[in-house]
């Protein structure tokens, strides 16, 4: 079973070792800010590009990216399909079971598929150009206490292993002629909630051991620590950090004068 | 002989299987086959990482051969789901605490042969026999976590018991157990493997492989090292060391005092005080 650390993709490049995770963060903080700003294909589909253009530049290859993008892409259809029944205006494109697509619903059903795919792929990005410990390391400096940041580094290292446990158990249940793919959609899912119980053991056994191992080890022995991560906002980082805030409210104020929409009835 | 080549008397039948989690990673197992008989007690032994446990899941169908066949109790493992295949080959997990889930011990060992669709007089029955055998019939209403480490390791045996499955494999019985628990465990194998069961059991344990199992499989680096009566396999020094293993300690001083006489395939703690008695003897 591979136990790993998050999604993160250890790669020698400038975003990886060079930006700071305090900058990388307000990145990721800016392009939410611009993917709510506007509804218009346009301006999300550039931003789209400059995040996959980012994510390349980092090296992090198509196939790390992929299920991002296909969770992208689910996104996008769904927009297609449901936003046109709320929003109507300009040629009617289509019209399925007597419903019209009209050439604006398309449109914004595409930006609102772009928007959540945005926010979904820009966090993966993120994610997969910051290490835990520096992402930890930059949230310590902004303010985060000690203990929160280990519960945070803890909790990243959690989820691949209690996935495991996941397996495990699941598979040991299975081992005693448990069908999981017998029933309709609602019994598998009472079915798999069993697993809720021996998981949340097996997790609080786990954090036990951990807190006592880190205990063990004079954790919380003093109130300030080093770290082995050291980080320097560079003067790269902070006009980064300054052109991502002019662009962000420049966005706002443009989306206000009405700039990038399509509709303004909804956001 | 049925159709499918298959003897009627094997209960488990690997033939030339090679194994890996990722299709692009390593191979873990390196063709190997198998035959295990119906009623037979045999041990695997290995050091860690060797591919006991990869080699075992693939029994129940928890892992598919990648290329090779296994035959579980006459039925291709890939046709089959893991559900069915528990039927004929109940799996123990090394760690209780990952087939526990019920809150009580009754529930606990009742899951099994509830998803066999038995009627519920049937799964009384079993579950009651299936705690009988483990002694824990005692503390059916006990909460299952709330047990001790021993007890829950035969909770777990007792709840794949109770699906009376004519394989059974069991892995690591008995680490974390005390001698006292590990034994309760064997003997409780043991008392199954006459009842005409299969049991499979993977271990680190070699007095306890010297004492009570009588066929023994060496697996080392995804391949079968040695296959034999354990007599045999284990006072083959250079055969274990192959596969980092050493003889029970008891074989290890019989091999020492060889040279005075004393046979140098002694197993148990009985069989090398009756070797020194007669060579003992003898000297007089």
């Amino acid at each position: 079973m591979p136990v790993g650390y998050s999604i993160y993709v250890e790669r020698p490049s400038y975003v990886h070792r060079r930006i700071d995770p305090r900058t990388k963060l307000a990145a990721l903080g800016a392009t939410f800010v611009f993917a709510l700003a506007f509804n218009h294909p346009l301006p999300l589909a550039l931003l789209m590009v400059a995040v996959l253009a980012i994510g390349r530049w980092a090296t992090i290859p198509w196939r790390k990216m992929a299920p991002f993008l296909i969770g992208g892409t689910w996104f996008l259809v769904l927009g297609v399909m449901v936003w046109p029944l709320y929003v109507k205006g300009g040629p009617v494109l289509l019209t399925p079971f007597g419903i019209e697509y009209t050439l604006d619903g398309v449109l914004f059903g595409v930006a609102m598929g772009l928007r959540v795919a945005l926010m979904v792929i820009a966090a993966g990005v993120w994610m997969m150009t910051t290490s835990p410990q520096r992402l930890t390391e930059g949230l310590l400096r902004l303010g985060l206490p000690h203990k929160a940041g280990i519960a945070m580094t803890a909790a990243i290292r959690f989820v691949p292993l209690l996935n495991a446990e996941r397996v495990t158990i699941q598979e040991a249940r299975q081992a005693r002629a448990l069908d999981l793919q017998r029933g309709n959609p609602f019994s598998r899912a009472v079915r798999s909630i069993a697993i809720i119980g021996p998981l949340f053991i097996r997790a609080i056994d786990v954090a036990q051991s951990l807190a006592l191992a880190m205990d063990a080890r004079g954790f919380g022995a003093r109130d300030g620590r080093s770290s082995i991560v050291v980080l320097t906002f560079s003067r790269t980082d902070r006009v980064i950090v300054f052109v991502l805030l002019a662009t962000c409210i420049a966005a706002v104020v443009g989306r206000l004068l009405g700039f990038g929409t399509i509709t303004k009835d909804y956001l | 002989m049925t159709s499918n080549g298959q003897r009627p008397d094997v209960a488990i039948d690997v033939d030339a299987i090679t194994f890996r989690y990722e299709p692009k990673s390593p191979d873990v197992l390196h063709g190997v086959s198998l035959q295990i008989h119906h009623g037979e007690f045999v041990a695997m032994i290995g050091q860690n990482g060797a591919g006991k446990t990869t080699l075992a899941k693939t029994f129940n169908g928890l892992l598919k051969p990648t290329t090779g066949t296994v035959l579980a109790g006459g039925t291709d493992t890939r046709t089959a789901s893991v559900g069915q295949l528990a039927r004929s080959v109940g799996y123990v997990y090394q760690n209780p605490d990952h087939q526990i889930f019920a809150q009580r011990v009754r529930a606990e060992v009742a899951f099994g042969p509830n998803n066999l669709k038995l009627s519920e007089a049937e799964v009384a029955e079993r579950v009651q026999e299936a705690l009988e055998l483990v002694d824990l019939a005692d503390h059916a209403d006990e909460f299952a976590f709330s047990l001790g480490r021993g007890q829950r390791q035969k909770l777990a045996v007792a709840s794949v018991l109770a699906m009376r499955p004519p394989t059974l494999v069991v892995d690591e019985p008995t680490t974390g157990l005390d001698q006292k628990g590990a034994k309760g465990i064997l003997d409780l194998l043991t008392r199954w493997n006459t009842h005409g069961r299969t049991i499979i059991v993977i271990t680190h344990d070699m007095t306890l492989v010297a004492e009570r199992v009588p066929r023994t499989v060496v697996v080392g680096g995804g391949r079968i090292i040695a296959d034999g009566p354990t007599r045999e396999v284990l006072s083959n020094q250079e055969l274990l060391a192959e596969a980092f293993l050493r003889p029970p300690q008891v074989t290890r001083v019989a091999q020492r005092l060889a040279r005075y006489g004393v046979a140098s395939d002694a197993l148990t703690v009985p069989e090398l005080h009756a070797e020194l008695s007669r060579v003992l003897r003898g000297a007089v």
